[in-house]
């Protein structure tokens, strides 16, 4: 976990950096990682808000990208589902990209574990946020300085080891391929298109060498 | 109004992390979607980090001395030597601000 409390600082900075340098104030740049707390949904709304554009197209937006988030829901179903309302939750709150994969699918799950990592990004999310906010008033260019290298940096440290097998790399190459592609052609469904092909390559490829199709 | 779409974009950001946490929705999970879903995170991974390395104000940037690329790569290296998240995200970051 602590590898990715470390990325999501910069992360949250620039959050808050570009929501004071797009005319929003500091309550409401704040109020979106306390209420919303999605970074990439921040920060399109951010950018669609300040490009003047309609309530319905920024929620349309937010649920394409937002889409990818119903996989994670899915992958940790058997884990979650038969826990107390208060827990299910608390932890659909939490449940970002980064405490997905930091969250084994598996029996070894851990409901503490999870929690304690969900409220971590949560509380660095925001004191980032209120960084971003404070230091975006006094320094220019924050924004432009390349924060965003925090993610690739943990986001590659993450998925290294996870990949051991063809079928993964194929997954990874599937996935990472069409991303880049969607988002050239200005696709915003594209993380969640790119998401679900690389799963469907993977698997494919495991299923051919187990023989089942 | 600005308040109105906070809460609208919240409500949906929630309800889709939270919808099959639902125990009253009526689905198993077989084997295959199991598997299936088992590739999830590898390919969330790969599809964030993606764009971030080779695009900027939204074209394509294959140059060799792209910072994110070098700084991706060097992460990749990183990773493989020392097995260690923390090492590998610290230092890949320090080089990249410093050729940045």
């Amino acid at each position: 976990m602590i590898p990715l409390i470390v990325a999501v600082l910069p992360w949250g900075i620039l959050v808050g950096a570009y929501g004071v340098e797009s005319g929003l104030s500091p309550v409401e740049t704040q109020a979106l990682s306390l209420v919303v707390f999605a970074g990439t949904s921040q920060l399109v709304a951010i950018g669609m808000l300040q490009a003047g554009a309609g309530v319905a197209s920024i929620l349309l937006t937010t649920l394409l990208i937002t889409a990818r988030h119903l996989l994670y829901s899915m992958a940790m179903r058997n884990q979650v589902k038969n826990l107390p309302l208060r827990w299910r939750t608390a932890l659909g709150f939490l449940l970002t990209d980064e405490l997905f994969v930091n969250s084994p699918q598996t029996q070894t799950f851990d409901k503490w574990y999870a929690l304690g990592g969900g409220l971590s990004f949560y509380i660095a999310w925001n004191i980032a946020t209120l960084a971003g906010i404070i230091a975006g008033a006094s320094i220019p260019n924050l924004t432009t300085i390349g924060l965003d290298f925090a993610v690739v940096a943990t986001f590659v440290a993450i998925l290294i080891p996870m990949i051991k097998s063809a079928s993964v790399f194929i997954c990874v190459g599937v996935a990472m391929a069409i991303s880049i592609y969607c988002e050239v052609q200005g696709i915003q469904a594209g993380l969640l298109i790119a998401i679900i092909s690389g799963m469907i390559s993977g698997y494919l490829i495991y299923s051919m060498k187990r023989k089942e199709l | 109004m600005y308040w109105i779409l906070l809460i609208l974009m919240a409500m949906i950001v929630f309800a889709s992390r939270y919808l099959f946490l639902e125990p009253k929705l009526p689905l198993k999970l077989n084997d295959k979607v199991l598997r299936l879903l088992s590739y999830s995170a590898p390919a969330v991974l790969a599809a964030v980090i993606g764009p971030l390395v080779l695009i900027h104000d939204g074209e394509l940037n294959l140059n060799p001395l792209n910072p994110y690329l070098v700084g991706a790569i060097a992460a990749i290296i990183l990773m493989l030597l020392t097995r260690s998240t923390l090492i590998t995200a610290i230092l890949s970051m320090g080089l990249f601000l410093y050729i940045n």
